[in-house]
């Protein structure tokens, strides 16, 4: 826990410096038109940057606790199976699309994470599509990416 | 105060809210807002992000009622799922859960889930009252403030939400720099350079608020929910009309509980950035301080599930008032919200009375009728409700990931949203894990560039000088208030190293409201 901290804090901090180096490549002080456009996340990033020291600080003071732990075991591989699939549906968005790879990831997921029989999972993975492309495409008139593979299905080579 | 003025506007809003479309549209509200609230791992706030994007086609009156149905529905039915199966579908019903389990484990179900719609329903009502009446004259005093008092309440707003937080203070005031900061990715209002874009072109037009609220929120949520393993084990729930009654016959012994946690959840709604999840926990906490029965709470004690309920629904409502009258929300799920005004075209603030008579008192008029059809919804569909929990979670899970993409996409039409918004539940839940609290974030974020604007033009109008926030009375006012609650917790905390722990750390999961 303590270590998981640690590098977190220390992440900020990075991310803090990485902020400011923007902001001065701004004019951060006073300009004809008042403070200049630099300024406040010239204070910003700064604040930020001493608040992330802050909590490394008192993080590395802290003493460790061993009976605290970051998250509890086979708890990473639970949540990268939900968050993995997902960045391959946004990945492959462009030939999926989000009907057929959201189909793809629902039926994967409830057959084998939530090992659900096969009936129940093509009801699901085929129902919520569909139920999706009309609410989407018909009722609200907000097309979402249908992907190569739909469209060509639905409108032909063109 | 002009009260007959009031009374015409009210008339006239509840015309409005009472028109066929809006009440269809405050039902569906109400009963995806119940199922958000039922669903773990979905809740109030991120309910409203999501739905958001669906609200662009509809008109702005339309939009804002089924929002806040949506709140609402969540509110009534995260006491569902507290007292059925101890899962708190929303972080506001924690407290809800400490006496409402214990009843509903005893048997007395129906008794737990009557007094805490009732309750929830009671608060809301006289959180509603005071609305009507405080709006007005707080929306016109607005009006007189200029840039310094605006900068200075927002700085109090950003103050309340540090020094209310029950976590570390720190990491409060980390997330509301974090949330300031991502507001001034994009064009600089002022000289219209681009900034803290780090060269690209897409972060040009900003970081999309709402995209990373369904990331934090939504997908954050779910990940989280993943990890910790729900296993659900309840109880049928079904109400008949004699548990009903007999619930009802208590609730004159409790008028002063439900008077005071109203009084109390309001006014905590209202104080910018805390919304029902202190409040309910802040109620709880001193009801079980003034009662004779104090000692039993937390056994299945009737007042232990009306007190935080009726701050939780009254804070809701007060959460709601800052946000129509100065354009600041009072709580994480307000946030949402105001976002949503921008995208329909509306300037948040004092001025929306004058100029938005419809959209305003539409959403008054809906606020007391919302109020009334969801105490019944709730009371005659519990059994419906509670089935919902019962949706495999292995289903769940992608569902809403796949949701949370489609709000994200819709926003803009863009795959780079994509990438932001599953950034940001990573990030959302590497905050929730170690203590970083969510609502400065957001609410920092929604903020930013009100803030950013108002303090520049301060500092214009007093050539330079930050003295002008201490010369004007109003602004002085704010600054100082503002610096002392932030300085509160501190202080809080030195006592308590002192006298050592006494107050129990916030339940798990309990960051948005």
């Amino acid at each position: 826990m303590r270590r998981a901290e640690l590098v977190f804090a220390a992440g900020l901090v990075v991310a803090g410096l990485v902020f400011l180096q923007e902001a001065l490549r701004l004019p951060t002080g006073w300009t004809p038109s008042g403070p200049g456009p630099g300024f406040f996340p010239f204070w910003l990033a700064t604040g930020f940057t001493l608040t992330g020291l802050v909590v490394l600080a008192r993080t590395w003071k802290a003493s460790h606790d061993p009976t605290k732990s970051f998250a509890p075991p086979g708890a990473w591989k639970r949540v990268l199976v939900v968050f993995l699939p997902m960045v391959g549906v946004v990945a492959f968005l462009h030939t999926l699309g989000i009907y057929l790879g959201g189909g793809l990831y629902l039926a994967a997921y409830a057959r084998f994470v939530g090992r659900h029989r096969w009936p129940l999972v093509l009801a699901v993975s085929i129902g919520v599509p569909l139920v999706l492309f009309f609410v989407f495409e018909r009722w609200f008139v907000m097309p979402l990416p249908k992907g190569t593979v739909l469209e060509w299905w639905l409108y032909g080579r063109r | 105060m002009d009260l007959a003025r009031t009374f015409q506007d009210l008339l006239y809003g509840l015309g409005v809210a009472a028109s066929p479309p809006n009440l269809m549209v405050a039902v569906v509200g109400l009963l995806l807002g119940t199922a958000i609230g039922v669903l773990p791992g979905l809740g109030g706030t991120n309910g409203v992000a999501l739905l958001l994007p669906l609200t662009f086609h509809l008109n702005p009156t339309a939009a804002i009622i089924l929002l806040s149905s949506v709140y609402w529905g969540a509110v009534f039915g995260g006491a569902i799922t507290s007292i059925l199966f101890r899962i708190p579908g929303e972080p506001w019903s924690v407290a809800t859960m400490f006496d409402g389990y214990p009843l509903a484990k005893q048997g007395k179900p129906g008794v737990a889930l009557t007094a805490a719609f009732t309750s929830s329903f009671l608060g809301g009502l006289v959180a509603i009252v005071l609305f009507t009446f405080f709006a007005p004259p707080l929306a016109e005093l607005a009006l007189k403030f200029g840039p310094p008092e605006n900068f200075a309440f927002l700085l109090l707003a950003f103050a309340t939400i540090a020094g209310l937080e029950s976590g570390d203070p720190v990491k409060a005031l980390l997330m509301t720099f974090l949330g300031l900061l991502l507001a001034t990715v994009g064009f600089d209002i002022v000289s219209g350079s681009p900034r803290m874009t780090f060269g690209s072109v897409s972060l040009q037009s900003g970081v999309n608020f709402i995209i990373i609220a369904i990331g934090l929120f939504g997908l954050g949520e779910i990940l989280l929910s993943v990890e910790e393993r729900l296993q659900i084990e309840g109880m049928r729930a079904r109400l008949s009309f004699r548990e009903v009654w007999e619930t009802w016959k208590l609730f004159p012994r409790y008028v002063w509980t439900l008077l005071r946690s109203s009084l109390l959840g309001f006014w905590i709604g209202v104080l910018p950035g805390t919304g029902a999840t202190p409040a309910s926990f802040m109620s709880y906490g001193i009801a079980r301080q003034f009662s004779r029965r104090g000692s039993r709470f937390g056994t299945g004690e009737v007042e232990g599930v009306i007190a935080p309920e009726t701050a939780a629904h009254a804070a809701g409502i007060g959460a709601l008032l800052p946000m129509v009258t100065l354009g600041i929300p009072g709580s994480p799920t307000a946030a949402v919200m105001l976002a949503g005004f921008f995208i329909w075209g509306l300037n948040p603030g004092p001025l929306l009375f004058q100029e938005n008579r419809e959209f305003v008192w539409g959403l008054i008029g809906s606020m007391y009728l919302a109020n009334v059809i969801g105490v019944l919804l709730v009371l005659t569909l519990v059994p419906a409700f509670a089935a919902i929990v019962r949706i495999p979670f292995a289903i769940l899970a992608p569902l809403i990931t796949i949701l949370c993409s489609i709000g994200a996409y819709a926003v803009n039409n863009q795959v780079l949203d994509l990438w932001i918004m599953l950034g940001s539940g990573v990030a959302g839940y590497f905050f929730k894990k170690l203590g970083y609290p969510l609502a400065p974030l957001v609410v920092a974020l929604v903020l930013g560039d009100m803030t950013e604007q108002a303090f520049r033009q301060s500092l214009i109008m007093g050539q330079g000088s930050p003295t002008i926030f201490f010369t004007r009375p109003i602004a002085a006012f704010f600054v100082v208030l503002a610096v002392l609650i932030f300085l509160l917790p501190f202080v809080r905390n030195r006592t308590r190293k002192v006298r050592g722990p006494a107050v129990p750390a916030e339940a798990p999961g309990a960051a948005g409201s």
